[in-house]
C-alpha cells in the first residue's frame, strides 16, 4: 500500500470537510422554508485579495484591518474560507417591522442603498437565514475538529470584491487544520510595548484611577 | 394500579428530560459566535404550562392584529404541546447598534441608524425597527446552535417568530430586548412541530377530543344506552 503524507490527508480532509459545512449549511434550518442562500468556497488566490483589501480599510475599520492582517498569515497553511449570502428583500410576507417598515411590500419598494459592506434595507429574516447557515457550517467544522471562526468582516470584503455575486449581503466562516489554533489569541501581531500604549490611550482612566485626580501627563 | 403509577412516572421523567434539555440548549445558544464578540443575547426558558398557554394566548390576540399575522393562530395551537419554549433576545439591536457602519440596515453609518424615526409601539407591529440587523443576527447564531444540540439530543423542536414578538410583546423578557425568535422543544412520540395540516388552528388534537369524545360520545352513550 502507498504511503501518503501527512500534508496530502489533511488538505484532503480539509476539502471533504468544507464539502460537509456546505451541505450543513445548505440543510440548516431557515424561515420561509425555501432556502435562497448563497454558498461558495472561495481559493487562495480570492483569500488573498479579501486579505488585502480589508488591510487596506485599517483607516476606517480597525477591525477589518486585524482581521486582514490576520488572513495574510493564516493563507501560508492548509485553510478555506466557506462564504454565504443572500439577497436583501423580503419574500416572507411577515410584515414583522424589525427592517423599520411596516410591511414587507414597502421595505421592498424602498430604495436601494448601496455600499462597500452590504445592500440595505435588508429583510431581518433574511439576514437569519444566512447568520444560521454560517452557524451550522460552523457547527460542522467544530464536530469535525477544525479550527474556525465566523468573519463578518470578511464576508463584506467578498462582497466589495464581488467574490460572491448575486447577493446584497454576506458572511464568512473560515476553518484551518494548522498546527495551532490560528483564530483565538492572536497575541503575535503586537510586542507588550504596543499593547501597553494602546491600553492606555484606549482606557485612561484604568490607570489614572480617580477621574480628574491626576493631571494629563501631556 | 402498577401500571398507572408507571405511566405517571415516565410523563415525570419525560418532562424532567425536556427541562434538563432546555438547560443544555441555552448553554449551547449562550456559547454560539456573537458578531462584535459583545455580549447581548439572553435565552429565557419557559416551561411552565400555565405560562406556555400565556404566551399562547397572547399569539392568538395578536394574530387578529395584523392580516398576515394569521399563522399565529396555528403556531399557538403548536406550542401548547410543546414541554418548554426558550425566547432568545437581542438586547442592542434598538439602541446600541455596532459601529460597523455596514449598511444592513440601508441607513449608510449607524450614527444615522441612531437618528432615524423607530416604528410606533402599536397594534400590527412586531418589532420596533430600524434595528440593528448586524447585532440582532446574533440570535441567528443562537438559534442554529440550540437547534444543532437539539437535534443531537433526539429532542423535537420548532422556531418561531411568533412566540418571540408574543413574548415581547407580553414584556416577560428584558427591557431592552428589540428582537426576539423563539425554540420550542418536546419529547414525545410523535413531534407536535412536523406534519401540520391545513386549518391546523381549528382542526386539531384538542379540538377533536373536545368535538369527539367530549361532546358526540356522551351524546351516542345516552342516547344508545
Amino acid at each position: 500500500m502507498a504511503t501518503r503524507e501527512l500534508d496530502d490527508m489533511l488538505q484532503s480532509g480539509l476539502d471533504q470537510a468544507v464539502d460537509l459545512m456546505a451541505v450543513a449549511a445548505h440543510n440548516s434550518f431557515r424561515f420561509g422554508g425555501t432556502n435562497t442562500v448563497k454558498i461558495i468556497c472561495v481559493g487562495k488566490e480570492e483569500m488573498t485579495n479579501i486579505a488585502e483589501f480589508c488591510y487596506s480599510m485599517g483607516d476606517m475599520s480597525p477591525l477589518a484591518a486585524r482581521d486582514g492582517r490576520f488572513m495574510m498569515e493564516l493563507v501560508k497553511e492548509p485553510c478555506a474560507l466557506l462564504v454565504l449570502g443572500d439577497k436583501r428583500k423580503s419574500d416572507f410576507n411577515y410584515d414583522c417591522g424589525a427592517c423599520g417598515y411596516r410591511s414587507c411590500g414597502e421595505m421592498n419598494r424602498a430604495e436601494c442603498v448601496e455600499a462597500l459592506t452590504a445592500n440595505g434595507p435588508s429583510c431581518q429574516f433574511k439576514n437569519m437565514n444566512v447568520n444560521i447557515a454560517a452557524d451550522a457550517a460552523a457547527a460542522m467544522a467544530w464536530r469535525l475538529g477544525l479550527h474556525c471562526r465566523v468573519f463578518s468582516t470578511l464576508g463584506m470584503a467578498a462582497f466589495a470584491l464581488k467574490v460572491i455575486d448575486g447577493v446584497d449581503f454576506a458572511v464568512a466562516v473560515c476553518v484551518s487544520v494548522a498546527k495551532k489554533d490560528p483564530f483565538f489569541d492572536r497575541h503575535q501581531f503586537w510586542t507588550d510595548e504596543y499593547w501597553d500604549e494602546i491600553f492606555k490611550k484606549e482606557f485612561p482612566t484604568y490607570t489614572r484611577g480617580f477621574i480628574g485626580a491626576v493631571e494629563d501627563e501631556g | 394500579m402498577a401500571r398507572e403509577a408507571s405511566m405517571k412516572q415516565f410523563e415525570e421523567d419525560r418532562k424532567e428530560a425536556t427541562r434538563i434539555a432546555a438547560q443544555l440548549l441555552l448553554a449551547s445558544g449562550t456559547t454560539s459566535p456573537r458578531v462584535g464578540g459583545v455580549g447581548e443575547t439572553t435565552i429565557h426558558i419557559i416551561d411552565d404550562e400555565c405560562a406556555i398557554e400565556e404566551l399562547c394566548q397572547t399569539m392568538e390576540r395578536m394574530a387578529e392584529e395584523n392580516k398576515r399575522w394569521g399563522f399565529f393562530k396555528r403556531d399557538a395551537v403548536i406550542l401548547r404541546d410543546a414541554d418548554a419554549v426558550l425566547i432568545v433576545t437581542s438586547l442592542r439591536c434598538l439602541s446600541d447598534p455596532g459601529d460597523f457602519n455596514c449598511n444592513l440596515c440601508g441607513k449608510l453609518t449607524c450614527e444615522y441608524k441612531r437618528q432615524a424615526e423607530r416604528l410606533p409601539d402599536e397594534p400590527g407591529i412586531a418589532f420596533h425597527g430600524p434595528l440593528c440587523v448586524f447585532r440582532a443576527n446574533n440570535v441567528g447564531y443562537a438559534i442554529d446552535s440550540m437547534v444543532a444540540l437539539a437535534r443531537n439530543l433526539g429532542i423535537d423542536y420548532g422556531v418561531y417568530w411568533s412566540a418571540g414578538a408574543a413574548a415581547m410583546r407580553m414584556r416577560i423578557v428584558p427591557k431592552s430586548t428589540g428582537f426576539a425568535l423563539a425554540v420550542a422543544i418536546s419529547a414525545t412520540e410523535k413531534s407536535p412541530f412536523r406534519d401540520i395540516p391545513k386549518k391546523y388552528d381549528e382542526i386539531n388534537e384538542a379540538t377533536m377530543n373536545d368535538r369527539i369524545i367530549k361532546r358526540l360520545w356522551p351524546q351516542f352513550r345516552s342516547i344508545y344506552s
